[in-house]
């Protein structure tokens, strides 16, 4: 029915522009110097969360009483070139997808994003950073919605990056220590790592079928004599061997993203940040997004047996290192993050093994139960002695035999498997290298053109140590 | 090749250190060696002093954060914490000066506070007319520009400092000085008298056109004033001699090296040690415990690092080679300590103060490791003696592969000394930057260019000594004694006008109140008063003499409740009564599979298998409780309670308090105190009080609690008294104690006849949600019954007023609140998952009175108060009830006092800064994000609207009495000489009140002669949020 969809598609239009609303009126607000009270910003955060959770529940109304499977929301292609190379247009297109993956996302997004942020204007109040806090909190609803609703691989990398950046700000929240600065320096530099291979899969969609859009990738499925590109059925058109690249720089995105190996040694480090912030990102939605992005292109991986291979061992691996680490964590959310972490590699196995209701499921219940116990993190004294009261005992300490190897995988799961050092070692160090042995180079061409000395010596910091502004970390 | 500066250091400077340990050979058993091991032990203890004493925060303990530093004066320590832990001594002049403008700090009793300190110095002439009184004062008051030569170099040049006077000078100073130059110009530089005009005149006269003197308009004489000023005092800033001032030599080879500009050797050590300290102390996260955990610190980090691989953290490349030398070379820790000294460069001479610097690098965990192995029974698993000396053993092992990894090709050895004579020199302030404080007070106090001229180069030798003799800290300590002299001064001025119109109080009242002297009690009795005038309160030490090991029905184990300073030697524990035995067996089952569901919910959902199945499949499920909880979370609690109803202890329950003959022990037949242990107590309580004759029919003892629902910092808020526990059974135990015939019989036989007719009855006030139970209200004997109902009604709108009074406090809580919304309010903060304040605490502790009640009966003391209560006219010539009393209310009270005051003062220093980052680390205390130092102290969500004044105690006895006191106890003693607390004494029978000072006793003078008055405290507190005046409250004055 016509007006169906056209309802469908004015709510669905809703759904993405609220946090698109917030975003402005928080960070406009501040950008032009106006003070905001504290309930103000809490009323705004509820408002929006209320009206897109509200249009986002009402677009799945729709759709089940319509029995549509799809809901396309287009802001036409930005871009546009027709090219006698190809036999289609290059384009660049904002489109959204409303259909069984995208919509139960997004519902959970803004369930989650409504009931942390009304945790956050309590928990957050009269703290100096308050605003800032709300700003880059909507910046991350925006992020995340777009994600989760689009329908083309570029609106995904501009919400993939809007996510980005306000994690590695939130975890840098408190910038007057220096640690968080650093962790999330770190956390940054990872996520760019993923942006780039995101960005470069991109691209290479582009130049292989001339546009990002989702399902013109996948194409179309019949099923009961309907054509039916929705989730999860679509297939992939591509060959297999141009499928294998795309595929292979999707999985270092997701990896990135969603903390598998070899990245995973930055979630401990994001717990910088405020509680709320790291319960909703590092345990419910922003952890997840690497899963998502291998559910939203599914199709590819159908089409190739060694992608699905490759996923089911990098999340089983980071599952298996994830829950050994999980057991000797001695700090209530780096515990969490790890079996946090466990799941997610479950997760992307699954995906790998084919499954995709199934995963699907499991996002949805570990973000909630994870959510859960990050908000009650700071509980866990009280919470242990309300067990111990119940049995009438003091806990035994769980000895778990670990065998004659156990000072080994101990000493494995308290270093995270020295999984940071290894990147330093095996990327980082040559990577500096390589530009320190261009700049090198470069300043002794410089010296030979010139025929002058140099005078590039960089003048020595002496940090104050005076004692009063000195604090030990 | 190398593509890497540390990397390449790295190799270096390990192999240097390793071929030195290889040249000394493992075994250096030589005959010195004993005393060497003796001698840095000794260092080690001195330094562990300088360590946070915070114990777990399962029981916070409130204490001196500087501790250390209790011998000396108040002021001496604080400015010595600056210097030693890089804390704030006082709050900031900026924040003095803020309550300077808000009239919280008066000019007078700056001026008042500048002449005891000068004493006979004050009116000296500083330069010209000006006396270092109005120097310092015009110092005290006016903020001065600081920064750095070329932020001031950009300030001359861009802003109006040369052209403008300083817009906080007053008109009459601005205009005289422009008259004075004015004058000067014309009279004598102009012309071509015998003055010799200096040699920055040609050039000013050029620029502003002295051609045309006549025409220059005001603006014009005003730069010229101040351009001429400015180059008067360049000249004579000039001519006084440069004092080098030697830069501060840092003692760790850490601290060298973050100077010189390379990374930070300790973020390497710090991340790797505290996941190991972590994973050593940890009383139950983790599920793995830490392999060969029993063998000590020293030997587990060994055995851990001496297995299988070599880490590839290059820094700790050499880490598996050494463990693996100490371990079977069997160098014990301490000779590990000497050896990495030795490695280090670090001579004899220098061990304490190395040892003191590296201890502080990580002191909230070195912390910990002292109070853990010092009160083992504070933990579950407790951690073998000597274990700080390993972990100082483990730090310098990690110290010198860091140390070496980043440093240069150095020696470690020679590194201080090689960064020492390469690092930069002594550098003397540029010039501009020591004339501009002196340009800055020449316009303050109108000295005008040519009265400055001619100085001669000794005068201002002397001015410019004047100023650096009132430095930044010296100004701060000056603003803090007015601070507290306001502060007690209007005190002193209320209870003293108070005294005079003693309220009246009831011959028998009706029923009498016993709480703990809190200062959040203060509120409860001030209302309970006002709503039953009738009636009569007391306080005393939460744990009301009763130091038990106490075991609740449902508890698991046996907590301490009573001061820290004590060890219980008795044992009491609580039993479900009889009738009620078969339902308690019942839950208790029921509880116990639930508890070990939940705690195998707990586990599981963090494991593979069993949390993919808990995550998938009934994960959706958690969003209820989350939303539930978050936006409705009162309701979500009264839900909660209604559910966990069904397996709960039966709330008729007893406590076994009688013991027979045998020796007390932990053991059910051991329990208990024996009548006569009981008769003491009793009466020593009651004496304490002054509560020996005119008992009241009902008389209620109510220890105290709080309860919070996500607040690591929970215990914090719980009774003091009873050694951060909650002191609802010590309530219920003198009580029950009392009630005891044969005790009473006792009692009376001593001197104290408790008459037939009194029921006492105990309970638990909590004071986060507000609420008073009595679990013995069953006991009432029914001739009472109506008296109880009664009685608790009025407690119940004393509590409902109670909250609202707190609520003014709360922004979340509306100004127009009702008594009975606020304590809706209160009982909602307590459950929120989300509230990080869910009471103040002792936010407000300011002052403690111990004294009779009926001296500060009606007085609104707006939650500030300790009030103890004590009867000088029954105590004897030497004071020995004070004695006892002050002995417990002296270290508490101020020990609360003075970490409130150093967490406020250094919030990120001495506190543990904001709350919101927390994560809590081996259930032991909380961490910054995943890897940081344990943080100890307050957060400042706790101390946040605390003023931080010094603990004004006003005694209600004499000077000769309290000297007596004070020479029995060396710690209340110390206290009160060193200023720790300020002393005031109230004379029992005039209620003359005498300040003590500096060793004497001055008599207070009244600065105010009214007493606003309200008719109820809420009249007077309403539509205000920040702390108030103090007022008479005259309930009876109008019905």
């Amino acid at each position: 029915m016509p007006d169906y969809a056209t309802l469908a598609a004015y709510l669905g239009t809703v759904v993405i522009s609220v946090p698109f609303a917030l975003m402005f009126y928080l960070g406009g607000t501040t950008l032009i110097g106006r003070k905001r009270s504290e309930s103000a910003t809490a009323s705004a955060v509820a408002a929006t969360t209320g009206v897109g959770l509200i249009a986002g529940l009402m677009v799945l109304g729709i759709m089940l009483l319509n029995d549509t499977q799809h809901v396309v929301v287009s802001f036409g292609d930005w871009v546009h070139v027709e090219t006698p190379v190809t036999e289609k247009p290059f384009h660049f297109a904002i489109k959204f997808v409303f259909d069984r993956l995208s919509v139960p996302f997004t519902a959970l997004t803004y369930l989650l994003f409504g009931t942390i942020g009304v945790f956050a204007t309590k928990y957050m109040h009269r703290e100096e950073g308050y605003n800032r806090f709300f700003t880059l909190y909507s910046l991350f609803l925006a992020g995340m919605v777009t994600a989760a609703l689009a329908g083309t691989i570029e609106t995904l990398f501009f919400g993939w990056e809007l996510v980005g950046l306000s994690s590695a700000l939130l975890v840098g929240f408190f910038h007057k220590r220096p640690a968080p600065v650093r962790n999330a320096f770190r956390v940054w530099v990872v996520y760019r790592i993923s942006d780039a291979a995101l960005l470069l899969a991109a691209v290479v969609l582009h130049h292989m079928s001339s546009g990002g859009d989702f399902d013109k990738l996948t194409g179309y499925q019949q099923i009961d004599g309907h054509d039916v590109a929705a989730w999860p059925y679509g297939v992939c058109r591509l060959p297999a061997n141009q499928v294998f690249i795309v595929g292979l720089l999707l999985i270092i995105a997701a990896a990135g993203k969603s903390a598998l190996i070899p990245f995973s040694g930055w979630l401990p480090r994001a717990m910088e940040g405020p509680t709320p912030s790291s319960a909703v990102f590092y345990g419910a939605l922003s952890v997840h997004l690497g899963a998502y992005l291998l559910l939203r292109l599914d199709p590819l991986l159908d089409a190739s047996p060694a992608l699905s291979a490759i996923i089911v061992v990098l999340g089983l691996a980071t599952a298996i290192f994830a829950a050994l680490t999980a057991r000797v964590q001695t700090d209530i959310k780096s515990a969490l993050a790890f079996a946090s972490l466990t799941q997610v590699g479950l997760i992307v196995a699954e995906i790998g093994l084919g499954w995709r209701y199934i995963p699907l499921v499991h996002i949805l219940g570990h973000a909630c139960l994870r959510t859960m116990q990050f908000v009650r993190a700071p509980s866990v004294i009280r919470d242990r002695h309300a067990i111990e009261y119940a049995i009438g005992d003091r806990l035994p300490r769980d000895s778990g035999s670990l065998g004659m190897f156990g000072v080994r995988v101990y000493r494995f799961a308290l270093e995270r498997g020295h999984l940071d050092a290894i990147l330093d070692r095996v990327f980082c160090a040559p990577f500096l290298g390589l530009f320190r042995g261009i700049d090198r180079f470069e300043r002794r061409i410089a010296i030979a053109v010139n025929d002058d000395q140099p005078k590039v010596e960089a003048p020595v910091a002496t940090p104050s140590l005076s004692p009063v502004e000195e604090h030990a970390i | 090749m190398c593509f890497d500066r540390n990397i390449r250091f790295t190799r270096l400077g390990s192999s240097v250190s390793l071929k030195v340990i290889t040249a000394d050979e493992a075994h250096p058993t030589s005959s010195g060696s004993e005393d060497v091991h003796a001698k840095l032990l000794h260092a080690i203890d001195h330094s562990s002093h300088l360590l946070p004493a915070q114990g777990p925060i399962t029981v916070f303990i409130h204490h001196n954060t500087l501790h250390a530093f209790e011998d000396l004066s108040f002021d001496e320590a604080v400015q010595r914490g600056a210097e030693v832990f890089g804390c704030h001594p006082y709050l900031t002049e900026t924040r003095y000066r803020n309550e300077l403008t808000k009239g919280r700090i008066a000019f007078d009793d700056l001026r008042a506070d500048l002449h005891k300190d000068l004493r006979n110095t004050a009116n000296d002439t500083v330069t010209n007319s000006t006396s270092r009184l109005d120097l310092r004062l015009a110092m005290l008051q006016y903020p001065f520009w600081t920064g750095t030569a070329a932020e001031l170099e950009y300030v001359l040049a861009e802003s109006d400092a040369l052209k403008r006077v300083r817009s906080d000078v007053s008109s009459a100073t601005r205009a005289r000085m422009i008259a004075e130059t004015r004058r000067w110009v014309i009279r004598e530089l102009r012309g071509t008298g015998d003055t010799v005009a200096p040699g920055w005149v040609g050039e000013l006269f050029h620029r502003f056109g002295i051609d045309c003197v006549e025409t220059w308009e005001d603006a014009k004489w005003e730069a010229f004033s101040l351009e001429s000023l400015w180059q008067v005092c360049c000249a004579g800033v000039q001519s006084i001699p440069i004092e080098m001032q030697p830069a501060p030599t840092p003692i760790r080879h850490r601290d060298w090296l973050v100077a010189a500009g390379t990374d930070d050797p300790d973020l390497l050590v710090n991340e790797f040690l505290v996941r190991f300290c972590a994973a050593f102390l940890d009383q139950g996260i983790s599920l793995w415990p830490l392999p060969d955990q029993n063998l000590g610190f020293y030997l587990s980090f060994l055995r851990l690092h001496a297995a299988s691989w070599n880490p590839p953290e290059l820094w700790l490349k050499d880490l598996r080679g050494e463990s693996q030398r100490l371990l079977n070379g069997n160098v014990t820790a301490i000779e590990s300590i000497r050896e990495s000294l030795e490695i280090l460069g670090v001579m004899p001479s220098e061990w304490d103060k190395y040892l003191d610097a590296t201890l502080l690098a990580l002191r909230g965990w070195g912390g910990m490791i002292r109070q853990v192995e010092v009160r083992g029974d504070s933990v579950a698993h407790p951690i073998p003696g000597g274990t700080l000396v390993e972990f100082v053993a483990v730090r310098l092992l990690l110290d010198r592969f860091a140390v070496a990894s980043v440093a240069n090709e150095v020696p470690l050895a020679e590194l201080r000394e090689t960064l020492r004579k390469r690092g930069p020199k002594a550098e003397a302030v540029p010039l501009p930057l020591r004339v501009f404080p002196i340009f800055q007070l020449s316009q303050l106090l109108g000295w005008s260019a040519s009265e400055l001229h001619d100085l001669s180069p000794a005068d201002w030798k002397q001015l410019s000594d004047e100023i650096a003799q009132f430095g930044p800290i010296e100004r701060r300590r000056v603003f803090h004694q007015a601070y507290e002299r306001r502060f007690r001064n209007r005190t002193l001025d209320a209870v003293s006008l108070h005294y005079s119109k003693a309220t009246h109080v009831p011959a028998r009242p009706r029923f009498q109140v016993i709480t703990c002297l809190d200062e959040r009690e203060e509120s409860f009795r001030r209302h309970l008063e006002e709503v039953a005038p009738d009636c009569e309160t007391f306080g005393a030490a939460g744990f009301f003499g009763v130091a038990m090991y106490f075991r609740s029905a449902a508890g698991a184990h046996f907590t301490p409740l009573c001061p820290i300073i004590i060890r219980p030697g008795h044992w009491v524990s609580e039993m479900v009564c009889e009738e009620q035995e078969q339902t308690h067996r019942w839950r208790a089952k029921v509880r116990k599979v639930l508890g070990g569901a939940s705690h195998r919910f707990h586990i599981g959902s963090r494991s593979f298998a069993t949390g993919a199945v808990l995550t998938a499949g009934v994960g959706v499920l958690a969003s209820v409780p989350l939303v539930a909880s978050v936006l409705f979370p009162r309701l979500a609690a009264m839900a909660r309670g209604y559910f966990g109803r069904f397996v709960q202890t039966p709330l008729a329950t007893r406590l076994k308090l009688e013991r027979g003959s045998t020796t007390p022990g932990p053991e059910i037949t051991h329990h208990g105190y024996t009548l006569d242990e009981m008769a003491t107590l009793a009466e020593r309580l009651l004496r304490d009080i002054g509560m020996t004759v005119d008992f009241a029919p009902l008389v209620f003892i109510l220890g105290h609690g709080s309860h919070s629902m996500n607040n690591p910092h929970e215990s914090a808020h719980d009774c003091g008294a009873c050694g951060g526990g909650v002191g609802g059974p010590n309530g219920r135990a003198i009580a029950q104690m009392l009630n005891d015939p044969r005790v009473r019989e006792a009692m009376a036989r001593r001197g104290v006849v408790v008459p037939n007719d009194t029921a006492f009855v105990g309970g638990l006030h909590n004071t986060c949600n507000e609420y008073v139970e009595f679990p013995d209200a069953d006991l009432v004997p029914e001739s009472h019954r109506d008296r109880f109902a009664a009685a608790e009604a009025d407690i119940e709108r004393a509590l409902d007023r109670n909250s609202h009074e707190r609520a003014r406090r709360f922004e979340s809580a509306p100004l127009a609140i009702t008594p009975a919304a606020a304590r809706r309010h209160m009982a909602a903060r307590a459950e929120d998952l989300a509230q990080v304040r869910p009471e103040w605490g002792h936010a407000t502790n300011a002052i403690c009175i111990v004294g009779r009640r009926e001296r500060t009966r009606g007085l609104f003391l707006d939650r500030r108060a300790f009030l103890t209560s004590y009867n000088p006219a029954q105590d004897d010539e030497n004071g020995s009830t004070l004695g006892r009393l002050l002995g417990a209310a002296v270290p508490v009270c101020a020990g609360i006092n003075l970490e409130y005051y150093f967490c406020h003062v250094d919030s990120q220093g001495y506190g543990c800064g904001t709350k919101l980052p927390h994560n809590i680390t081996g259930l032991l205390g909380v961490m910054d994000g995943a890897a940081s130092d344990l943080r100890t102290g307050l957060p400042w969500q706790m101390v946040e609207i605390h003023e931080p004044v010094r603990l004004l105690f006003i005694v209600e006895t004499t000077p000769e009495i309290l000297l007596k006191v004070m020479s029995r106890s060396a710690v209340v003693d110390m206290t009160i000489r060193r200023g720790w607390v300020q002393m005031c004494t109230m004379d029992p029978d005039t209620g003359k009140l005498l300040v003590f000072q500096d060793g004497e006793f001055l008599p207070h003078t009244l600065t105010t002669s009214q007493l606003p008055t309200a008719r109820s405290s809420a009249d007077w507190y309403r539509g205000w949020r920040e702390f108030l005046d103090f007022a008479a409250i005259r309930t009876g004055a109008t019905s």
